[in-house]
């Protein structure tokens, strides 16, 4: 067939391994923070900015992610920018994730009893302060099972980074089966690699997700 | 050259349309089988023999931790070139199929397993027999108590389909993706296309939203 | 005894609505200092929403609500922050906060809101703490108190921020009957000390007991007010002989 062997479709793999933690990384991160700018306005701005907020995340929950990626590619090129894979990629994939982080996390703030609102506010304390204080530390406890499940999904979602030419590991394996012509082993072991990522995730959210259960 | 210039993305109109059936067909002819299928495997996790347990729960673990663009190039690529060969219409049902069947299962697992044991021993004390109790006892309420989380599951899913387009499986976004290379006019052919999907999430939501209430588990209130 | 002189709390027309729902419908009453006041009434005759409306809880329509003096304007948060100072308030579900242990429960507000030391915040806390009879309590978390307990560690904390009045809503309702007892004297000892109290409760024995003045509302109006002595032994209007004749001896105190 080619001067491929098995052992250099697994190596050629798991160098591109890099790529796909590394996308995962600055997606997730770069989700984080804006969620949490995102978070925050909503919550101090319920009607203006929470308005906007919440166009935001059904934009970004209501459409592909294929085509969030596309149109951040061209777009770029439209704004002039040298459209590089990696810019629109990471760009794209930390927007993604700030939308759905920042929905997870409202609900999880809404989801704190009204209660806990009113004894904070009969306290004189202000909104900063119950937020800082009161509502925040028990929000961030119901959050961390949830959020653990996003990154499950961002890991997966970079995937998709390789229609616009990111080389991680599905574009990785596209190329290798474009030479050794076995799709049948290259796809097995690239899903193979993805699982071995994602799974321990999974199975440490459902742990969370089981801790707090009886906790509370 | 202006800067954003649909009309050769509008006079490719007809292109968008079947596209947009083809999108359709797929959602629904995927989320009625993959439903179904989460559902028979729901069974399997709660009731079913040990041996078949253990395999649908490694089935549902594998593909719920694996991206979809991969499931559906071993299914088209992969699978044919180990002697199954399939369009890529079917190949791509099969994928998004097996794909939502594993979402599916949790969450009417989660379902079914809220049923007050009440329920059960009521159902049990009227003779009814197992299967009796599965379907009508655990199955529709259970539906019902999770429906929020599948509906979101089956938007996710309709979403999905999109990257159908990367085994030329020729739904909207393979329009796009086509008009794109003939027009080279890409942002404006996927802003319009990125645009249906938004209309056709928010509809389909509302749809099932309505949908499920009057026809698939009853008038119930939970 | 000259307790009533002046008006702490000065209500005039007060006038509430949610959407069509009109609630309260001109309330007129003047709480003095040192004045325990109960407020008593049929469910749904507005008393709760009364009481948030004191500490801006809840945003009135119209009419006028005078604290000290100064009218509640809950538009303005430097306004509200200077009014809740003022005005305290326990819940019948206690809200304490799950994830702080007791002390810190006690010692937020004054760190934050007064800016108080940790080492003074601390010293109050301990000695709140004793007065609501919970020492031993300092480091426990709310969870692992009982609804009795927890009740007084929210008395407590009401108590942390100094204020001129605190507002207790239906306190005791959500309580086993056997814990009761043990909050309500809390409230005694504090009207004996001589904290301005108003009170909304259905345990009829207590209000005859503690208050100086008894509201009866109903229907979103101050239907009948009087001493404890007049409103529960020679009642005037007929609604308020039937309330009094449906509620008696209900629960009796421990
Ligand atoms: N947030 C709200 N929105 C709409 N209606 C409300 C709200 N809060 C209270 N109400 C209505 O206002 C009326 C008075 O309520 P309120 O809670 O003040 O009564 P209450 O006298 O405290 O009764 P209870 O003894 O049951 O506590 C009720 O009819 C209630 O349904
Ligand atoms: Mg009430």
């Amino acid at each position: 067939m080619s001067s491929f062997s098995t052992w250099d479709v697994i190596r050629n793999l798991l160098l591109s391994l890099p790529w796909t933690l590394f996308l995962s990384a600055i997606a997730f991160l770069g989700g984080i923070v804006l969620g949490l700018v995102l978070l925050i306005l909503r919550i101090m701005r319920p009607n203006s900015l929470g308005r906007l907020i919440t166009w935001y995340v059904q934009l970004f929950q209501g459409t592909p992610l294929l085509m969030q990626l596309f149109l951040t590619y061209f777009g770029l090129a439209l704004l002039g920018f040298n459209p590089s894979p990696l810019l629109a990629a990471t760009l794209c994939l930390s927007f993604y994730a700030s939308a759905f982080l920042t929905e997870t996390w409202h609900g999880c703030v809404m989801s704190i009893p009204k209660g806990q609102w009113e004894a904070s506010s009969s306290l004189a304390l202000n909104l900063r302060e119950q937020l800082r204080y009161v509502i925040f530390p028990q929000a961030l406890r119901i959050s961390v099972p949830p959020t653990v499940g996003l990154l499950v999904q961002i890991i997966k979602n970079t995937s998709l980074a390789s229609v616009i030419g990111f080389i991680e590991l599905t574009r990785t394996g596209q190329i290798i089966t474009n030479v050794t012509y076995d799709p049948f082993f290259v796809y097995g072991t690239v899903a193979l690699m993805y699982f071995a990522l994602c799974f321990p995730f999974s199975m440490w959210g459902r742990t969370l997700e089981r801790k707090f259960d009886v906790g509370h | 050259m202006k800067v954003l210039d649909f009309s050769d993305v509008i006079t490719a109109w007809p292109l968008f349309i079947s596209g947009f059936f083809m999108t359709c067909f797929l959602t629904l002819a995927s989320c009625l089988l993959g439903t179904l299928l989460g559902t028979l495997c729901a069974w399997v996790r709660l009731q079913g023999p040990s041996l078949l347990k253990l395999i649908v729960a490694a089935y549902v673990e594998l593909f719920r931790n694996t991206p979809f663009i991969i499931q559906i190039f071993f299914i088209f690529f992969g699978l044919a070139s180990a002697g199954f060969k399939m369009g890529a219409i079917v190949a791509s049902l099969v994928a998004l199929t097996l794909n939502l069947g594993a979402y599916a299962c949790e969450i009417v697992r989660a379902g079914i397993q809220a049923t007050p044991k009440g329920q059960v021993e009521a159902a049990q004390s009227l003779a009814l027999n197992r299967w009796q109790i599965f379907t009508r006892v655990m199955v529709a309420p259970g539906l019902a108590r999770v429906w929020p989380a599948l509906v979101s599951q089956l938007v996710i899913m309709m979403l999905a389909t999109s990257v159908c387009s990367q085994i030329s499986a020729e739904e909207i976004s393979y329009s796009a993706n086509f008009v794109a290379g003939k027009t080279f006019r890409s942002f404006e052919s996927f802003m319009v296309v990125t645009a249906c999907y938004l209309v056709i999430a928010i509809f389909f939501r509302k749809l099932l939203l309505w949908v499920g209430p009057r026809f698939i588990f009853g008038r119930m209130k939970f | 005894m000259n307790k009533h002189s002046s008006g702490l709390v000065e209500i005039r027309g007060l006038q509430k609505s949610f959407g069509t729902l009109q609630v309260l419908k001109g309330i007129d009453l003047s709480v003095g200092r040192k004045e325990v006041v109960c407020i008593i009434g049929k469910s749904g005759s507005g008393k709760s929403t009364l009481l948030r409306c004191i500490n801006g809880l809840e945003v009135f329509q119209s009419g006028e609500l005078l604290v000290d003096g100064v009218p509640v304007k809950s538009s303005d948060p430097n306004a509200m922050r200077a009014l809740r100072q003022k005005v305290g308030m326990v819940f019948q579900s206690f809200n304490l906060f799950p994830a702080m242990s007791v002390g810190n429960n006690i010692m937020l507000a004054p760190k934050l809101v007064k800016n108080m030391s940790p080492g003074d915040a601390k010293l109050l806390a301990e000695k709140l703490l004793t007065r609501v009879g919970l020492t031993e309590k300092f480091d426990s978390f709310p969870h692992e108190l009982s609804g009795g307990q927890q009740q007084r560690v929210a008395i407590a904390r009401a108590l942390a921020m100094n204020p001129e009045v605190i507002l207790c809503d239906e306190i005791t309702s959500a309580l086993d009957p056997e814990l009761v007892g043990e909050v309500l004297q809390v409230i005694e000892a504090l009207a004996r000390e001589g904290v301005t109290l108003i009170i909304v409760t259905h345990e009829m024995n207590f209000a005859r007991k503690v208050c100086d003045r008894v509201v009866f509302m109903h229907q979103g109006l101050v239907h009948e007010v009087g001493t404890a002595e007049d409103i529960f032994t020679s009642p005037k209007t007929p609604e308020l002989r039937n309330f009094i004749s449906v509620n008696h001896g209900q629960r009796e105190l421990v």
